[in-house]
């Protein structure tokens, strides 16, 4: 077990230091999140990604989110929600508000309609439109 | 709009109406697409009628609106069903306990109104969530940590009253008993403080908790009582190391003198952090290393032992013995962990390896040596919690991965406390994994480990999961409530429950004629004569519903 261990960590470090994904796993860490460019046109949107959706969705192994979506799109779509191009704003309100899986739907005061709204710009800011 | 049972679509109409005048219009929710937010998300009558829903929610942001909410509630009889985050996803989440209530949701009263570092002590409201408080306290570099349980979106105030545990050092992990003070709006609408909080202008509320005279927070916890609106909790002062170390033994017959020598040195204080037990052997991990497992696998086991596995009995025998002795794979590993000073917790590693030496063929390991704080970003190397970091990793339990390809809607913990013994372990596997059988039910299968949340009993937790075939979960469900039972006729308890199952839980809880039961339906008779405050939650009934639901 304790060699299972050393051999978890190396995955750890590599999940953390090898994606984009590390910022914000930092500003999560280190408090409420502000985005980094004050012109950035998904500052609030990707403000309620850090909040409530990076804890699982951000990249690496460690986010079940993550790791579920890997293992159910099998290489067709990366296992990293930010990266998706082709994730449209009504299908990101739509699981937001029923859940999928083991995630649960979100209430308004946990995600107000205006969160959703710049949430879901946000996610499919790579989304042909 | 749905309707509470009894209550006339004029008058509820009129309740919402004005709920929608104390805290805001756009606060009250009425239209499904709404009040379905407040469903179960792990409910197991997915697809089926006896699904417990609310009828509306309404989210004050103060004290002063949730008092206005209540004494309008008991203008109109309607009920409610206070929720803190309602993110106890696996103990019913954010459904009331009695179909038809108002959800009343306190997510918006989210401020954290004190954090004192020299005395190391916090005061909060119920929306404030466990990630909230840490980045509270990280934001303003205070040498304090939270103790959180897995999932760290979940309430500080509402996973104390649920009587929820944690991972950091033994005076921490019992979340209600390292509360400090309440202020509570009782179902009346009053505002009541408990403990050095009944002083009007008290200077100790939150460093002395018992006040004078009776000591009533008990009675707000896992109740009716009341909705609390700010508690105290007790802080640790951030240690200055962390060192993490096994104990591996061999033999099966070494797992009750190795709960007795851990009982020993954690009464004694010569450990205090998560005591964590696994059984390599058996394929069982330490709850610390369950992420591990759920996101990089378990160990491989090979051909030979997976056969042993299989005609093993109650986690023995003697093939199986001597194949962990050839391999070196421990029976029993308890994982230790210590914080503090470098030199004292380095003396009470040592302290606790002579205790443990006694017992033959003891190996000892260092796992970690951490000079702390360490930087937040890198806590991912360890279980967050048990260095006071929230995290969501928890989820792995369930959640689709290269391990688990079939993904449960959800899960039901089954949560027995037993006692602090090797033999209980064993007895409490005997019992429950022959119940298991005959039910079908997918728990204590193979040799389940139980954990060491609070000082003194054991407890297992241990999850059923939640399907899309209402079938399957109708024979959960009632195999879940044998279980209790079956439980209770040994003499062991839930420690706590989802509202579906309150009721066989308390129904355990029947010393000398269900006098417990009946104290707290006196209790609710007089406080709550109009029965308004979450009707059936501990399988306490107002009055007018007893009869119904007894």
């Amino acid at each position: 077990m304790n060699r299972h261990r050393s051999e978890a960590r190396t995955v750890h470090a590599f999940a953390t230091s090898a994606a984009a994904g590390l910022a914000l796993t930092v500003s999560l860490l280190a408090g409420p999140v502000r985005a980094e460019e004050p012109s950035d046109p998904y500052m609030g949107g990707r403000a309620v990604y850090t909040k409530w959706c990076a804890p699982c969705h951000d990249p690496g192994v460690i986010h079940p989110g993550t790791n579920a979506l890997t293992v159910k799109y099998k290489g067709v779509k990366p296992g990293v929600l930010l990266e998706w191009k082709d994730l449209r704003p009504e299908t990101v309100k739509f699981l937001v508000r029923h859940g999928i899986s083991v995630m649960p739907q979100f209430r308004k005061t946990e995600i107000s309609d205006a969160d959703l709204d710049a949430l879901a710009n946000f996610l499919s800011r790579n989304t042909p439109h | 709009m749905r309707l509470p049972v009894g209550v006339s679509s004029t008058d509820f109409a009129s309740a919402v109406a004005e709920f929608g005048q104390a805290v805001g219009k756009h606060w009250v929710f009425t239209r499904d697409e709404d009040v379905d937010l407040y469903r179960d998300a792990f409910s197991p009558f997915l697809h089926e009628a006896e699904e417990l829903v609310a009828s509306a929610a309404v989210a004050p942001a103060s004290t002063e609106e949730v008092q206005q909410i209540v004494r309008i509630a008991n203008r109109y009889k309607v009920p409610l069903y206070p929720i803190s985050t309602g993110k106890n996803l696996g103990y019913g989440g954010s459904a009331p306990a009695y179909s038809g209530s108002v959800v009343v949701d306190l997510k918006r009263m989210n401020r954290v109104i004190e954090v004192d570092e020299p005395n190391a002590f916090a005061l909060v409201e119920p929306g404030v969530s466990y990630f909230d408080l840490y980045h509270h306290i990280q934001e303003r570099k205070l040498k304090v940590w939270i103790d959180c349980p897995d999932p760290g979106w979940g309430s500080v105030i509402g996973n104390a009253l649920d009587r929820g545990g944690g991972y950091t050092t033994a005076n921490y992990r019992n979340h209600f008993d390292s509360h400090c003070g309440m202020e509570v709006v009782l179902p009346n609408g009053e505002l009541l403080r408990t403990g050095m909080g009944a002083i009007p202008n008290a200077k100790t509320w939150q460093q002395y908790k018992s006040g004078c005279g009776p000591w009533i927070d008990g009675i707000f916890s896992q109740s009716n009582f009341g909705i609390v609106t700010k508690m105290g909790f007790w802080l640790m002062p951030e240690p200055e190391a962390y060192l993490r170390g096994t104990v591996s033994l061999s033999r099966y017959s070494d797992l009750a003198p190795m709960v007795e020598t851990l009982n020993y040195l954690e009464n004694a204080r010569i450990t205090s952090g998560f005591p964590d037990i696994a059984s390599p052997l058996n394929g069982y991990p330490a709850i610390g290393q369950l992420q591990l497992w759920n996101e990089t696998g378990p160990p491989n086991q090979t051909q030979e032992h997976l056969k042993l596995l299989s005609t093993a009995k109650l986690g023995y025998s003697p093939e199986l013995e001597a194949y962990g002795m050839k391999s070196g794979i421990p029976y029993w590993q308890l994982w230790l962990s210590f914080h503090g000073p470098a030199e004292v917790i380095e003396a009470q590693w040592q302290a606790a390896q002579r205790h443990f030496a006694k017992l033959e063929g003891a190996k000892f390991h260092v796992i970690d040596r951490v000079k702390l704080p360490i930087d937040p970003a890198k806590a991912d190397a360890y279980h967050e919690p048990e260095l006071g970091v929230p995290s969501l990793r928890a989820f792995s339990i369930g959640a689709r991965s290269p391990w688990n390809p079939t993904p449960s809607k959800g899960h039901m913990w089954f949560s027995p406390i037993v006692p602090r013994t090797g033999e209980a372990i064993i007895e409490a596997n005997r019992v429950f994994s022959e119940a298991a059988r005959e039910l079908d039910m997918p728990l204590f299968r193979s040799f389940s480990m139980p954990a060491c949340f609070w000082e003194r009993c054991f407890i297992f937790i241990l999850a059923t999961p939640v399907t899309e075939d209402p079938a399957t979960n109708k024979r959960y469900r009632e195999g879940f409530k044998k279980l209790i039972a079956i439980g209770g006729q040994h003499g062991w308890g839930e420690y706590r429950t989802a509202p579906v199952f309150q009721k066989s839980v308390m129904e355990v809880y029947s010393f000398n004629d269900r006098v417990l039961q009946r104290f707290h339906e006196t209790l609710k008779d007089a406080i709550d004569p109009n029965g308004i405050m979450s009707p059936g939650r501990y399988a306490i009934w107002p009055k007018h519903l007893r009869e119904k639901h007894s």
